[in-house]
């Protein structure tokens, strides 16, 4: 994104609550090559938002809540937090909760009053003071052991301890890193409900930080995926596997995530990609927007791309030889053999195809993406335009 | 013949017991997936086979033969770990011919073989780089390359996708079956992820608190799980489990959940009288709007998708929270609020409360 214009979707300024613009983050240690960890990164958070950085480690999403919370300088750029400039506040005057590893519970003071303490600086009476914290302490189930000592406790308790001591108190930003961290699945998948209930009822604008996408497309409004320090699309989680930006976006996200082949491109009465030692997807020209057809027609070579839910098995006139066919309890998991590599294809029941034999599959316009071959920039999804 | 019998396999440490008289026999060729949550001993197992741990008490026979107390190194196992343990100033083929170097082969030999297995995972481009020229997944195949290279009859695999990317290990599980496969190797593949392990695995060896609760197929096990514990770790989300205790009623069973009788039909009538857990799938929890005879009244709470489909967490009338999937249905969004629920009570399970065994033939 150009840092001059913003692009802020449906929302006005006055719905924002968050602003990050032109923001770098160089770490230049002594002695060795700087790190370029963040890059001209542009974020509008609007009010009541809940926004999921997601990525790989090394990624730079945790440096930019690092420097949203205050606990990491800005080389560049600027934080603007319901109006006001933050980016040179102690993390203490910005307004913000946080759930941070190394932001550690107070030693000396049990969990309950850990959690409390945020709450007597911001006047509540004992009385409420005393419900808020039974209800957040329920809602991540950590009641029976509120009047134990932080030390006493596990890892995983004092994780949720400190998102407990986050959440319990008024704030204009909740920032909260890994907020589901190492928890055992059944109450992992509590959380997600509760915490997704909690934050959107009250309207709490938060971001959070995660490796995982499933705890980001259950929990979050839109995700931010950033990779290699840029940000590579700011989307709700339809639109990221609708609508990928880009190759890597395409191929990082969906569980499992894009097929995607090089195919050359022949268009004419008809637009056909021509998969080297695969397939050939042969459409009609009015699958595809006039639009769509321009940009395709640019290209010799295009990289093209199918979700693993959008292979459609025992139809069309391609084949392919199975890999593998794994039913996981309710969905089966195939892999055929296409131009030399495994594609993916997922169906919600059980499909009868034992490894080795032939099976039909295919492709429908609608449901093809495509990228330019160089950028791995998007072309087209389906009939329409990137 | 079987390849790898262990016999009342035990092992302790210092904090406690770990492996509690494990029994398991894997045939030939076949792939079986230790699973079971961490902790609970899966890799101490993976070192007694390979001898890298000794037993307490116990047996274990490779091809037929007692290696209790062999040498790790004659005992004809390759391993990979979930670190990929490669050695860093080796090339790749360097690193997947060590374990022919070790035994002395021809270099002709080695290179016959290396080439072979590298083909086979994809990684013949990269024999000459060093480990750390390599991406994860390279290494991971490189690690898997060794292991397989020396036509070992048996090949032990400790969390091999543990440390891939997303997309990387989806390929791998649908690639890695059909490739060990073709090695005629017997596996015993070791994952945390129970995804994972039915697609892997021909059987699954449930490991919990150092005891096989469960060994059968996949579709076995999810189908028909043998107690509360295997059932809590297979599905994503977990199964509801709601404690009910069944009346007879001249039309079979029925309880009463959330304030509301649900008839069971035909379905479990041993559960008549007893206190069991009744054990609801997500996936087989249908959400309506409106009442009817065999539903059940729930707030939907909250509406959170995953992986195609939306999972309601939704609450019943005396507080308890239970899960509902359904394939999501686009432009239509599930909304929070009231509705109700019901469910086929033949793919309903029941447990013994206080055994968590599982009760009643699967219908």
């Amino acid at each position: 994104m150009n840092a001059g214009v913003k692009v802020l979707g449906a929302g006005t300024m006055n719905d924002i609550a968050l602003s990050l613009a032109g923001v770098d983050k160089i770490y230049a240690p002594m002695a060795k090559k700087p790190v370029h960890a963040v890059m001209a990164l542009d974020l509008d958070v609007r009010k009541g938002e809940i926004i999921a950085l997601l990525g790989s480690s090394g990624c730079g999403k945790t440096s930019t809540l690092r420097m949203i919370a205050g606990f990491e300088s800005v080389t560049n750029g600027t934080i603007t937090l319901l109006g006001r400039r933050i980016e040179q506040l102690a993390p203490a005057r910005r307004g913000v909760a946080m759930a941070f590893e190394g932001y550690s519970l107070y030693p000396p003071l049990t969990v309950r009053d850990n959690i409390a303490f945020a709450l007597k600086a911001a006047k509540f009476s004992a009385r409420d003071a005393d419900k808020a914290v039974k209800e957040v302490a329920a809602l991540v189930e950590i009641e029976p052991i509120l009047d134990r000592y932080p030390s006493s406790i596990s890892g995983g308790q004092q994780q949720r301890a400190s998102l407990a001591r986050a959440l319990v108190r008024p704030a204009d930003l909740y920032l909260l890193d890994e907020p589901m961290g190492q928890l055992e699945p059944r109450l992992r998948a509590l959380l997600r409900g509760r915490l997704k209930q909690l934050l959107s009822e009250r309207h709490m604008t938060s971001i959070f930080v995660t490796h995982d996408q499933t705890e980001a497309n259950a929990l979050a409004d839109r995700v931010a995926v950033m990779e290699g320090g840029v940000l590579q699309q700011l989307a709700n989680q339809t639109e990221l596997k609708e609508r990928p930006a880009n190759v890597f976006v395409a191929t990082f996200i969906g569980e499992p995530p894009m097929n995607v082949f090089d195919a050359k491109v022949e268009v004419g009465e008809r637009v056909r990609f021509v998969v080297e030692n695969g397939p050939q997807l042969d459409f009609s020209a009015n699958e595809f927007s006039e639009a769509a057809r321009r940009e395709i027609a640019k290209r010799p070579r295009v990289t093209i791309g199918v979700r693993p839910h959008d292979v459609r098995l025992n139809a069309g006139s391609n084949e392919a030889r199975v890999v593998s066919n794994q039913w996981l309890g309710d969905q089966s998991h195939l892999g055929l053999e296409v131009a030399d590599k495994l594609m993916v294809a997922v169906a919600f029941s059980e499909v009868g195809a034992a490894r080795g034999e032939n099976l039909r599959y295919d492709i429908l316009g609608a449901k093809l993406h495509v990228f330019d071959a160089d950028s791995g920039k998007a072309v087209s999804h389906g009939a329409a335009a990137a | 013949m079987a390849q790898i019998e262990l016999k009342s396999l035990s092992k302790s440490f210092k904090t406690g017991k770990v492996l509690d008289r494990l029994n398991l026999t894997v045939e030939q060729g076949e792939i079986v997936c230790i699973f079971g949550p961490s902790g609970a001993g899966k890799t101490v197992l993976l070192r007694l086979i390979a001898g890298i741990e000794e037993p307490d008490e116990g047996a274990i026979y490779l091809e037929g033969r007692d290696v209790t107390d062999a040498a790790p190194e004659t005992r004809g196992v390759g391993i990979a770990f979930q670190n990929f343990a490669l050695f860093p100033h080796m090339t790749a083929f360097d690193n997947i011919g060590s374990a022919l170097t070790a035994r002395g082969a021809s270099a002709s030999t080695i290179k016959a073989k290396v080439e072979k297995v590298a083909a086979m995972l994809k990684i013949s481009h990269v024999l000459s780089h060093a480990p750390r020229a390599l991406s994860n997944g390279q290494k991971q195949r490189t690690a898997l390359a060794r292991a397989l290279a020396a036509d070992p009859k048996i090949v032990l695999l400790d969390d091999p996708l543990r440390n891939v990317d997303a997309k990387l290990r989806y390929e791998m599980r649908l690639e890695l079956p059909p490739l060990l496969r073709a090695s005629g190797a017997t596996v015993l593949y070791v994952t945390q992820d129970y995804k994972e392990a039915m697609a892997i695995g021909d059987r699954i060896a449930v490991l919990i608190g150092g005891r096989f609760e469960q060994v059968a197929t996949p579709a076995a096990i999810y189908r028909a799980p043998a107690s509360v514990g295997v059932a809590r770790l297979f599905g994503d989300p977990t199964i509801n489990l709601i404690p009910v205790k069944p009346r007879a009623t001249d039309a079979g069973a029925a309880c009463e959940i959330s304030g509301a009788t649900v008839p069971l039909g035909g379905a479990h009538p041993e559960s008549a009288g007893r206190a069991v857990l009744l054990g609801l799938r997500p996936e087989s929890l249908i959400v309506a709007g409106e009442p009817g005879a065999d539903r059940f009244p729930v707030d939907v709470v909250a509406v959170t998708p995953l992986n195609e489909k939306s999972v309601l967490l939704m609450r019943t009338h005396d507080g308890r929270e239970i899960f509902a999937s359904e394939a999501e249905v686009e432009n239509e969004p599930r909304q929070p609020g009231p509705a109700f629920a019901r469910f086929d009570p033949a793919r309903a399970l029941m447990f013994d409360e206080a055994s968590g065994a599982r009760i009643g033939g699967r219908a």
